[in-house]
């Protein structure tokens, strides 16, 4: 019953607290009332965008006065916006694939943008990105969700150099600072990276498909090199998929030579490395 | 006022409302689904429960003092039978579970005295057939009425078993279940008109069944790419031709639809018609892909035109014309300048259906604040009308609504900002044949039909 509870549909959330009568309102909309032939100063950003002191405002005359914000910081919202939908869609039980097709879209959009526009120009050379196989090798391997770039949530907006178009933002400067943000290549890939982990996974093909050499890679069996040992005396200590290491019928077979002993007993020492691991 | 869907003496009523009245809605009763069958008799929803119901219309009522003999009373929809269809299910694997809610609901072609439907959640899909019983047999020879084993030694004369009537039962039964054939979520099913097949798809892929095979599937449409990481597009519905069986068409989220010939090829990933319109450049914003997102694509009755619906309107398209629709229809014009808030809150991907009237002179689709909106494509006129219990009343006509874009808002209208984006309407049937409405806002289905003169 708690899974149940888990499942979340947009609107229960929301029902629970009381219904709410009215979207809540986004710094890029616009009051409806706004909208008509009275001449009207733009309207005041709730404060947690609130800009600095020293900002222009714009008297909106102009058919769609929409764009109280600059471009930039609006741009930068979405983007921040669509970063959260992500993660939150995947710790969601029921991620769906559709949204997040349409989210990392949206954000890939904007980063092309922000690329052309250069400004991530001071932010080129970005530290390597994890790499892909070990990323979905490990996706594969756990039923947890791709992991999601953990830093992001908490860490504080980071505004870029000043580009010909902040202008107006001189006095945004306050957080003017290039946070290091190795986010840029791993966004075009963390997004990407949640799609691979969307698929129902037939239980008996995931036991097929999975190489169980990749679970042992890390493992050094170098110590243990097989060519010191008869390949007919002793069984590799290297596992194959489908072959048992160590099985019982092996293990017969062999007892009775004494010289196969210490190979056993390598064999017991390897088993045991293994099935800690 | 000239009403939408039969001429201008038309108006719609309000007839029946089902489902529980109170404010706390349980999830569980929230309609996902709602379908009439071929002939309109029967009315089935299915809920996020997983449950099915299916009401049945009465027969109509004359009164003998009618000049024109016309029916009083336009037959009301009682419910005729009421199963559990899908079971929560668990993949262990990736520990997630599979909903049971009922994604769509799928009437078959009548073939005998049974109803038989299709119904379909994220995973599995399911062929139920109903059937009623009136009568039972009575009088056998190995057991008593109460169908204890009568000892056999206690039998000395054979007698034939009668079939007596009995209160009518409606008993629903799976009889086939076509599953594991889907690794996303299933969003469509759509039966063939060769009655004897149908699609079902999910985000990348679409197959072909048979209705009497449940193990085995063809895969017609698969956009999967080699690499994930390279997915962009999602397919978001699929529909059967109404007459040529070999024609289908599927839409996807960039605001495309492919309509593809299983004649060309096995796999028709090929399409043999692109639609698709050309971007409006002046009313690019960020959320310009998300809103042009096809959330339903149907094919009008006649088969030579389909609509599409997308966040903010209805489109219709003429087959032979790919390049742009032939018909545009603003369903919420005014959320263009809210699209920051919805995409806030999530509204902005919610995904409305839409339908078609039995003579495809006319469309409907759902928006918010429990309102839907009809377009007739003849006259160009469209109106807004509210499914909720103030307008309640037995055969009360239905006021139009108006949302108020301007500064000015005029009695009786509705500011943008007062609208309630947690009562929305996604779902909404038409009658095949009569003037007769289901629309499901939340957790009541509300029956409308037009004004009998």
């Amino acid at each position: 019953m708690g899974q149940r509870d888990i499942i979340s549909y947009e609107t229960s959330v929301r029902r629970k607290s009381g219904i709410r009568t009215a979207a809540k309102m986004c710094r890029l909309d616009v009051e409806s009332a706004v909208k008509g032939h009275e001449q009207h100063v733009n309207i005041i950003p709730s404060s947690r965008y609130m800009v600095g002191r020293g900002v222009k405002r714009k008297l909106s005359e102009c058919e769609d006065p929409t764009l109280d914000l600059p471009y930039p910081q609006q741009r930068q919202m979405v983007l921040d916006l669509c970063l959260n939908k992500l993660q939150s869609c995947q710790r969601r039980a029921e991620p769906s694939l559709h949204r997040s097709v349409l989210l990392a879209n949206t954000l890939r959009q904007i980063q092309r943008e922000m690329r052309q526009e250069g400004v991530l120009h001071s932010l080129e050379s970005p530290p390597p990105a994890p790499s892909l196989p070990q990323a979905l090798a490990a996706q594969r391997q756990s039923p947890e969700v791709a992991p999601t770039p953990s830093d992001r949530p908490d860490t504080p907006v980071a505004t870029f150099s000043p580009s010909p178009l902040c202008e107006d933002d001189n006095a945004v400067s306050g957080c003017i600072g290039l946070h290091k943000r190795p986010w840029s290549e791993d966004d075009g890939k963390s997004p990407d990276l949640l799609l691979g982990s969307f698929e129902i996974t037939n239980s008996t093909s995931y036991l097929t498909d999975l190489q169980l050499d990749d679970i042992f890679e890390d493992i050094d069996t170098s110590m243990y090199d097989p060519s010191d040992f008869s390949v007919l005396a002793c069984p590799s200590p290297r596992v194959n998929s489908g072959s048992s290491l160590g099985s019982d019928d092996n293990l017969k077979a062999f007892s009775s030579s004494s010289a196969l002993q210490v190979c056993l007993n390598d064999l017991d020492h390897i088993m045991e490395i293994l099935v800690r691991s | 006022m000239a009403g939408v869907g039969g001429g201008n003496d038309f108006q719609w009523c309000f007839s029946q409302v089902k489902g529980a009245i109170d404010e706390d809605v349980a999830e569980a009763d929230i309609i996902s689904t709602v379908e009439f069958n071929y002939s309109g008799e029967l009315l089935a929803t299915g809920d996020k429960g997983g449950r099915v119901v299916i009401f049945q219309r009465e027969q109509e009522v004359s009164l003998p003092s009618s000049s024109k003999n016309r029916p009083h009373s336009r037959g009301e929809y009682n419910v005729y039978s009421t199963f559990q269809s899908h079971e929560p299910e668990f993949d262990y694997l990736k520990s997630l579970e599979i909903e049971e809610k009922i994604n769509k609901i799928r009437w078959l072609p009548q073939q005998n005295a049974a109803h038989s439907l299709l119904s379909t959640n994220d995973k599995t899909i399911k062929l139920w057939k109903i059937s009623e019983r009136d009568k039972r047999a009575e009088g056998y020879n190995l057991k008593d009425e109460d169908g204890r084993l009568r000892d056999p030694f206690r039998i000395t004369s054979l007698r034939v078993p009668v079939l007596m009537p009995m209160d009518l039962m409606v008993e629903a039964s799976p009889r086939r279940i076509f599953a594991n054939a889907h690794t996303y979520h299933i969003n469509s099913i759509s039966v063939n008109s060769d009655h004897e097949t149908y699609l079902s798809a999910d985000d990348l892929r679409i197959n072909l069944w048979h209705l009497e095979i449940t193990d085995r599937s063809f895969n017609i449409v698969d956009i999967k790419p080699a690499n994930m990481e390279e997915l962009t597009e999602v397919i978001t519905a699929a529909e059967c031709h109404p007459h040529q069986c070999n024609v289908f068409v599927y839409s996807s989220s960039k605001g495309t639809i492919r309509l593809c010939d299983m004649r060309a090829a096995a796999l028709c990933d090929r399409q043999s018609k692109f639609f698709e319109e050309p971007e409006d450049p002046s009313s690019r914003s960020f959320f310009s892909e998300i809103i042009s997102s096809i959330s339903d694509v149907k094919f009008s009755h006649s088969g030579r035109y389909m609509m599409t619906r997308d966040y903010l309107s209805v489109k219709v398209w003429d087959l032979n014309m790919e390049n742009r629709p032939v018909e545009t229809y603003q369903v919420h014009e005014y959320l263009r300048s809210k699209l920051c808030s919805l995409y806030e809150n999530d509204c902005i991907f919610d995904k409305f259906e839409c339908c078609w009237n039995g003579s495809d002179s006319a469309i409907m689709t759902g928006s918010y604040n429990n309102f839907f909106r009809m377009f007739d494509r003849n006259t160009r006129r469209d109106i807004t009308l509210e499914a909720s219990r103030e307008n309640s009343k037995p055969r009360a006509v239905l006021k139009p609504r108006k949302v108020s874009t301007g500064g000015k808002r005029k009695k009786d209208e509705i500011s943008v900002d007062s609208l309630d984006f947690n009562k929305k309407i996604l779902h909404t049937a038409w009658h095949p044949k009569e003037n007769v409405i289901a629309v499901a806002a939340t957790n009541n289905l509300y029956i409308f039909q037009d004004k009998i003169n």
